[in-house]
């Protein structure tokens, strides 16, 4: 504040200018301006009645002077010339004045509401603690599906509009008789709009480079088997699997960055999935996770053929067997075809990224990838897996829960590994991440990206927690039918991954064996 | 439910009396309506008020935005930075959830810091005790040509200076300070990854200069 310029205009003592920023500072000096101001402004904005009281004046000032009354022609009788009243200035009355001055100054809130959630707020007019205000009213409220209970004093209701709505309450004084004045004081009451509302799904445009559609999925159905003159005809397992893309991606128009593939050999009963997850932050993971998925695919796929019977040896040596020795054959074996299909993918798709003059960490993806077969002494199944997201065994029946490895989940939330960074493609990197399983029977082997394990199962910790698994798989089969040769079930699962939760809108990806 | 807590730490000294405390009110009401309308913040975003003069007080204790109400802001006395910066350490301590092996915590706390003048108590002290604890992105506001950019500096990495502290200069901060927890709260829900740099940010409007 320029004090220099407020001594000279009230002209005040040069010496009393320390005071005068004490005396500026004082809340009610502060309050008494701003109300002197209001009125200011209040009779400075109505030039109508200024003018009407100039005139009178200018009568009353000369009572001698002669008006010619023929002078002037006739007042024509509409409403223009309807005799003006003086509006009565509301501040004439200090104890009026008082009362305003109160009510401005209190700070009213009134506590927020959401939109079609029943609402309840108490409003006591007796905390403000304003002396001699009679009967109030809350103006507003009805318009938004609200109510006020004199006898309760809560505002009550549904409300059905969202946003920053401005009620006025209205109060009178408590012996108030007509042509009193009534106060009012704009409360502002907040009603939330309802989340889901909030998100747009506007789709990715198609001529974006490495388009993908939004959503996908698919069905892999496994006949029962034949048996002998249509007798002993048994039951094979199938795989679905759905992709869909995140809210957060559908709000933008962005495409989504996950994807799978699911196949099974008919010829030497293979069934492979993989799931991947392209990172968020690479600009072109969408590639990336794809090239992951078919690679791995398509590379599991020859090699099992050709490798079938070694891999059957060493499996069943190691069931009989399963000393170290055993299986560190087997796990050697695998690390030639699964590993070899890994790299691969990551040469891929650093082929990609060499093509096309683009970084290889524009491509960042994480891979899931498991690879089973039934024997006669129940199921092989291998897996690899880096970054986050899960993998497990379950079996609903004798409650048995295997996670096939471990989520990086880094040391902080949000950081994790990736098929792409060339640490990872080193040879005990990738042995490390490699795990295989005999088990008797299960009810699903799930493979699915951190759009799901980061709602379902919150923590990695709760990966291993049979309650957790249990659960989803209770939340799955609500809602998609699991049973042997459903077709439907792909598109019910793609349904089922649009579900709701509070702050997870990640792409969804799910792999599932049964 | 992760949260992602933001603090803003405003400086409520007499210095800031009538124009800019109203400016300053009216930004922070700008900021909720904003990020109301965005569904990434509504869903994540959870929001407190420190202020400071004589003395700190925590004026909203970190709250949901959906359930935010708008506090009643008074200019008056001197500048306690240091106090401020030392209570915000203990909030952030006692009110953000931290990680465990059972439990992911709450995302690491987006502070705003806004001043337009010199601390006038041992903020070296405080200063000292905020360093002990880890944050996301620190982002500290000089408010005018009178605020004391380098002990911001010291402060952290991100300092930006406003030319003057009208409610046109004011206002153009708050937006950017909305669009930052946007943003922030967008890529945490599309890919759980966290804001770690000034360049992550949306850029700043003309009116907010980034001191180097």
């Amino acid at each position: 504040m320029d004090f220099e310029k407020i001594i000279a205009y009230l002209n005040i003592q040069p010496e009393d200018k320390e005071k005068l920023a004490e005396f500026f500072e004082r809340e009610e000096i502060r309050e008494f301006l701003l109300q002197e101001w209001e009125v200011f402004l209040k009779t400075d904005c109505s030039p109508v009645e200024e003018d009407i009281i100039n005139n009178e004046n200018c009568i009353s000032d000369n009572p001698d002077n002669d008006i010619n009354m023929a002078m002037i022609p006739n007042i024509p009788e509409d409403e223009e010339t309807k005799a003006r009243q003086t509006v009565n200035n509301q501040y004439t009355d200090s104890k009026d004045n008082d009362l305003d001055r109160k009510l401005k100054s209190k700070h009213i809130q009134l506590q927020n509401g959401k939109v079609n959630q029943a609402y309840q707020c108490l409003f006591d007019i007796t905390v403000f603690d304003i002396a001699d205000i009679g009967d109030f009213e809350l103006v507003g409220l009805e318009e938004i599906g609200l109510k006020f209970n004199p006898l309760t004093d809560l505002i009550e209701g549904i409300p059905n509009k969202a946003g920053d709505h401005r009620i006025i309450l209205k109060c009178k004084r408590s012996e108030w008789a007509e042509g009193d004045p009534i106060f009012e004081r704009p409360i502002t009451l907040i009603i939330n709009p309802d989340p889901r509302s909030l998100w747009n799904n506007i789709p990715t445009p198609t001529s974006i480079e490495y388009y993908k559609p939004d959503s996908d999925c698919k069905y892999v159905k496994v006949e029962k088997t034949k048996g002998i003159f249509g007798l002993g005809k048994k039951e094979q397992k199938d795989i679905v699997a759905a992709s869909q893309r995140g809210r957060s991606h559908a709000h933008e128009g962005t495409p989504r960055d996950d994807d799978f593939s699911i196949t099974h050999q008919d010829e030497e009963g293979w069934y492979i999935m993989t799931v991947a997850d392209g990172a968020g932050s690479a600009k072109y993971s969408r590639q990336g996770s794809l090239i992951a998925c078919q690679t791995v695919s398509d590379i599991c796929n020859t090699q099992f053929s050709k490798y079938n019977k070694e891999a059957d040896e060493l499996i069943k040596d190691f069931e009989k067997d399963s000393s170290d020795v055993k299986r560190k054959k087997l796990g050697d074996a695998l690390y030639n075809i699964i590993g070899s299909a890994v790299f691969k993918a990551y040469k891929n798709i650093e082929k990609e990224a060499q093509d096309k003059e683009n970084q290889l960490k524009d491509y960042a993806t994480t891979l899931l990838v498991t690879v089973s077969k039934k024997f006669k002494f129940g199921w092989f199944v291998a897996a690899f897996w880096v970054g986050d997201g899960g993998i497990g065994i379950y079996n609903k029946e004798t409650q048995y829960l295997k996670i096939m490895g471990e989520p990086d989940g880094g040391e902080f939330a949000g950081q994790t590994r990736f098929l792409t960074m060339p640490e990872i493609m080193q040879p005990t990197e990738i042995y490390k991440r490699l795990r295989f399983e005999i088990v008797e029977d299960f009810t699903a082997l799930i493979l699915m990206s951190d759009g799901i394990t980061d709602p379902k199962f919150e923590t990695d910790a709760n990966l291993n927690r049979i309650e957790k698994w249990n659960k989803l798989w209770e939340d799955i089969t609500s809602s998609v039918d699991l049973t042997d040769d459903n077709e439907n079930s792909a598109e019910q699962l793609l349904q089922w991954l649009d579900f709701w939760s509070q702050g997870n809108h990640d792409d969804r990806t799910i792999a599932i064996l049964y | 439910m992760r949260r992602l807590p933001v603090y803003l730490v405003l400086d409520t000294s007499g210095s800031m009396h009538g124009e800019p405390i109203e400016a300053l009110k009216n930004g922070v009401q700008v900021l909720i309506s904003t990020l109301r309308q965005d569904p990434y913040a509504l869903e994540t975003a959870y929001l407190s008020i420190i202020t400071f003069d004589s003395s700190v007080k925590q004026v909203v204790p970190l709250t949901e935005l959906s359930m935010f109400q708008m506090p009643d802001l008074k200019a008056n006395g001197t500048t306690a930075l240091g106090e401020a910066l030392s209570v915000l350490a203990k909030t952030v301590d006692s009110e953000v959830q931290k990680t465990t092996v059972k439990d992911k915590g709450d995302w690491k706390p987006l502070i705003f810091l806004m001043t337009d003048g010199a601390p006038t108590d041992d903020w070296q002290k405080g200063l000292n005790e905020f360093k002990k604890h880890k944050y996301g992105m620190v982002i500290a506001c000089a408010a005018g040509q009178n605020a004391n950019t380098s002990i911001l500096k010291q402060i952290t990495e991100t300092v930006v200076q406003l030319d003057n502290a009208d409610s046109g200069t004011i206002k153009a901060f708050f937006k950017w300070v909305s669009a930052s927890i946007s943003l922030g709260s967008q890529k945490i829900e599309s890919g759980g990854q966290e804001i770690s740099g000034l360049s992550e940010l949306p850029p700043p409007p003309p009116e907010v200069n980034i001191v180097l």
